[in-house]
């Protein structure tokens, strides 16, 4: 995304499906939390934006205050960016929330012995999904004191 | 036996032997005189020199010797000129030492011949002897059913017993004289010198050898081997004895294959199972995802749209996210229960009554502005997993809320009785509006109901939820009921050696 070049916001989402972007961008958006998401479409692009190379290789320094993590991913799945976050002494602070269709027993026990912050399975209900994306974004983008390093606005 | 017994001729006693020398030399002087008063000349030699013989062949050399000296001194007295005097005169010293030493000669070569004789004898005897006890021995390896042959160390066969007839079709004199491997062609499991280098070590040899028979059937024997050996420890003959243990084989290799059978299908069970789970996977996710966002986007629409639309319009979005709702708790229900298939079950003693607490608690939002009698009995232990059994528990319970709901009060009755056997049986009934027993079949069926969703909602999945669990705890699962008069749902599980219940 064009935009993202440049842009740091509190909140990096990586999820592939545009419709899943659409809606939980319609549903931050009553927070004005819109503004604050920079979408990465699967795990590489995401590894680069946290990384700052690639098409971030311009982006202004410091870590999301969150990342909303979806499991299936193309080119680099989900568990493994959450590997790599979690093994990596600089980003392993970041918190990370999945945020997947799934509910598998063996993605949630996987992601938790990576260390995942949370793990929320999205609702069908689109009622439920708007209130569990508010709560999130609400959650660990506005009520939880982000680690050092973390942008502030 | 025809032949003489000499051992019972020959004489013993010191006694008797010089009795007889003495004796048979009385009766020789006394015919040699009786001879002489008749007129008969030159007897007396012939007569001496056969007592001598007699007493040495049957007496020993001892009382042959004191016949000869009592001979010669006879001969000298009564016969030799001058007579009755045992003076020789110079003349008669020739004819009188000839006599002597022809008598000891006689002895002699007498005595030797009977020892000869009597050795060759006792030979013969032992032989004999040998040749009863081996007969014996060669009728008693006919009479087992086991086969055995001796064979030389050149492999040719000397001893075939009936055994070894019966099992391989060659008569004992087709077999004796062959060589047993041309003649079984033997398959040997090892090189043959380092089965022969095995047995001059240890004196025997065991193994598994392949034959053919006569009639060119093959046949796997258990073969044990001995060495024999002679006197001086060569080896000259190995005893083979055999058994048939081709049946045996037979038996192992289907075995064998039936395993690999079993191992096959495991495999091919695990890899269906891997699928399946694939499969459960996928449908979580991808199936999920477009109805999540059909839902999304239809609420979007009636949020943005609803006002400007006439009642059958909004009726139409409101079917639509109801559908929706529907389908993602269809998934969700039809996930759950391929999920309890392929759990594993970690069993450990529970608890009934206090499982029955927590499945109340559980459905306490479904029971508000209700009045439900509860009627809980005393609930055993129950060896099984405790999250299903939970699940069961629940399901049934939820159950006897839904479908007494129209009963201004509700009676609910939990309770264990004794089952046939080593069982015991766990029932909940309710007063509620029962089924037709036409129908019961259908009962514990995936996504089957009896009543129209409208009216009890539901995906008809939770009976077979617990139909599936009781099953894998390996009990049975039924009903009763009847239209408007209420249900009975019951399970049961064997009590393993008195472990499962308690």
């Amino acid at each position: 995304m064009e935009i993202a070049n440049s842009k740091l916001g509190r909140i990096l989402m990586v999820e592939d499906d545009s419709k899943d972007v659409e809606l939980t961008l319609t549903a931050l958006e009553e927070y004005n939390l819109a503004n604050e998401v920079v979408i990465t479409r699967d795990g590489e692009q995401a590894l680069d934006y946290l990384y700052c190379r690639g098409a971030y290789q311009t982006r202004s320094t410091g870590n999301p205050a969150v990342l909303l993590l979806d499991l299936k991913l193309p080119k680099v799945d989900g568990l493994e960016v959450l590997k790599q976050i979690k093994s990596d002494g600089e980003l392993r602070m970041i918190p990370v929330v999945v945020l997947t269709s799934s509910k598998e027993e063996k993605d949630m026990v996987a992601s938790y012995k990576l260390g995942v912050n949370a793990y929320v399975v999205k609702p069908v209900d689109f009622h439920e999904f708007v209130n569990a994306i508010k709560e999130l974004g609400v959650f660990w983008a506005i009520i939880n004191e982000p680690p050092p390093g973390s942008v502030r606005k | 036996m025809p032949r003489p017994n000499l051992q019972l001729q020959v004489v013993h006693a010191p006694v008797l032997r010089y009795g007889l020398a003495a004796v048979s030399f009385a009766m020789t002087l006394g015919l040699a005189l009786l001879a002489q008063h008749y007129g008969f000349r030159n007897v007396e030699v012939p007569l001496f020199l056969f007592a001598i013989t007699v007493t040495v062949w049957y007496a020993g050399s001892g009382p042959a010797i004191l016949a000869v000296v009592f001979s010669s001194l006879a001969f000298d007295y009564f016969f030799t000129e001058p007579r009755y005097t045992f003076y020789v005169t110079k003349s008669e010293i020739p004819y009188y030492a000839v006599f002597v030493l022809f008598a000891l000669l006689l002895a002699w070569f007498a005595a030797v011949r009977h020892r000869v004789e009597a050795e060759l004898l006792q030979a013969r005897d032992r032989l004999e002897i040998e040749v009863t006890e081996r007969t014996q021995q060669a009728s008693l390896l006919n009479l087992t059913h086991d086969t055995i042959f001796v064979r030389d160390m050149s492999d040719v066969i000397t001893y075939w017993n009936r055994g070894a007839q019966e099992l391989y079709g060659w008569t004992a004199e087709e077999a004796i004289g062959k060589k047993s491997p041309q003649l079984l062609q033997t398959v040997f499991p090892a090189s043959v010198d380092d089965i022969l280098a095995e047995l001059l070590r240890t004196d025997r040899w065991e193994g598994e050898l392949r034959k053919t028979k006569a009639d060119g059937t093959p046949v796997v024997v258990a073969s044990r081997w001995s060495l024999r050996r002679d006197e001086q420890g060569r080896a000259v003959a190995i005893l083979e004895t055999n058994n048939d243990i081709t049946e045996r084989k037979r038996w192992e290799q289907e075995i064998q294959s039936l395993n690999q059978e079993i191992a096959k299908r495991s495999t091919e069970l695990e890899a269906i199972n891997k699928e399946l789970e694939a499969f459960a996977y996928s449908v979580s996710h991808d199936l999920r995802a477009p109805l999540r966002h059909m839902a999304g986007y239809t609420e979007l629409l009636q949020k943005r749209a609803s006002s400007g639309l006439d009642e059958k319009s909004n009726h139409y979005i409101t079917m639509m996210l109801e559908s929706a709702k529907r389908m993602g708790n269809l998934i969700d229900d039809l996930l759950a229960f391929s999920r309890i298939g392929r759990a594993e079950t970690q069993n450990t003693l529970v608890n009934l009554g206090q499982l029955v607490r927590e499945a109340l608690t559980e459905v306490r939002h479904d029971t508000e502005g209700r009045d439900i009698i509860w009627k809980i009995g005393t609930l055993p232990d129950f060896y099984g997993d405790r999250s299903m059994l939970r699940l069961v528990l629940v399901n049934l319970i939820t159950n006897a809320i839904k479908f007494t709901r129209t009963r201004p009060q509700a009676e609910i009755e939990i309770g264990c009785a004794e089952g046939n056997g080593n069982e015991l049986v766990v029932s909940v009934r309710d007063n509620g509006v029962g089924f037709d027993m036409k129908y019961v079949n259908k009962l514990f069926g995936v996504f089957q109901r009896l009543h129209p969703s409208d009216e009890f909602e539901g995906t008809g999945i939770g009976l077979a939820t617990v139909q599936r669990i009781i099953n894998r705890h390996g009990g049975k699962v039924w009903a009763e009921g009847a239209v408007d008069a209420g249900a009975t749902f019951y399970f049961s599980a064997p009590r393993p050696q008195g472990q499962l219940w308690r």
